[in-house]
């Protein structure tokens, strides 16, 4: 028995209307982590609280952003910093992307 | 009825104890094995790509660049959470904090995959989330599924019961934070 079979749905990848790079490099990165109908509630709380020292109640309030408005920033900081965060949110299974902070 | 305790539980020096049936540490080694199979086959089943997700949402050549850098480093570290994970299936020991993080990042891996595979969607999550800690229902569910495809009940079983052992997982180890 397989039980690994069956497609699913990535967060879409979407061009970004390009700005100008020097405009770009001054603005910090923020990690953004999106709603998915698996990750238990429980569990994404907790990996925010580990990962990023938060208490109960902060995790919990992003953790109900995702799950109610489909993502939340969880942290930000040079693209170096983003991108460990996004690293280590994917070890535990988040969907987790990175972008420029809007201006 | 279960202990009260659940399987997973943190004792007092900050240690981990698994106390969980032969049959049940069997069928998880071989879910975790299967898993591990998958994994270093280069396998590009879609299920299994959700463990590797993109990066840069809105950059594909950003993304390109982190995949190439990172997606290796990732697979080397869902393995080695793997490998504890079944050492901690196949011994009766107590656990450390890091065995314990390890075997619930492979829980929710193999759940991830399993999940995908279902095609699990919003409207199984909230009630999912709301049976959690009642979970000893979960174990029960197989009578009355007859009308469901064979394989697919067989996997909606193992997802609730990967979603009730996460459950207890992670609340052991939130006691300790």
């Amino acid at each position: 028995m397989n039980v690994f079979i069956k497609a699913s749905v990535q967060p879409a990848q979407v061009q970004e209307p390009s700005l100008d790079d020097e405009t770009k490099s001054e603005r910090p990165w923020i990690v953004i982590v999106w709603n998915d109908p698996i990750n238990l509630m429980s569990y994404v709380t907790f990996v925010f609280q580990k990962l990023f020292g938060y208490s109960l109640e902060k995790a919990t309030e992003l953790m109900l952003d995702v799950h109610n408005k489909g993502r939340a920033v969880v942290a930000s900081g040079s693209r170096e910093r983003a991108e460990f965060d996004v690293y280590r949110l994917h070890e535990h299974g988040l969907w987790a992307t990175m972008e420029h902070e809007s201006l | 009825m279960k202990s009260k305790n659940g399987p997973i539980v943190r004792t007092k020096s900050g240690t981990f104890k698994v106390d969980l049936p032969d049959d049940h540490r069997k069928i998880l080694t071989n879910l975790i094995e299967e898993l591990r199979t998958s994994l270093t086959n280069s396998n590009d089943d879609a299920a299994l790509r959700r463990l590797f997700p993109t990066a840069y949402h809105n950059d594909p050549k950003k993304d390109a660049e982190y995949q190439r850098l990172m997606r290796d480093e990732l697979l080397e570290s869902r393995l080695a959470a793997i490998d504890t994970a079944i050492k901690v299936l196949t011994q009766e020991n107590e656990i450390t904090a890091e065995e314990i993080d390890a075997f619930s990042r492979s829980i929710n891996s193999l759940r991830l995959v399993i999940g995908t595979a279902l095609d699990i969607a919003e409207s199984d999550y909230e009630k999912q989330n709301n049976s959690q800690h009642d979970g000893e229902s979960n174990e029960d569910s197989s009578d009355g599924a007859s009308d469901d495809d064979d394989g697919q009940s067989v996997q909606k079983e193992l997802y609730e019961y990967l979603g009730w052992l996460l459950e207890w997982t992670v609340s052991a180890q939130s006691s300790g934070l």
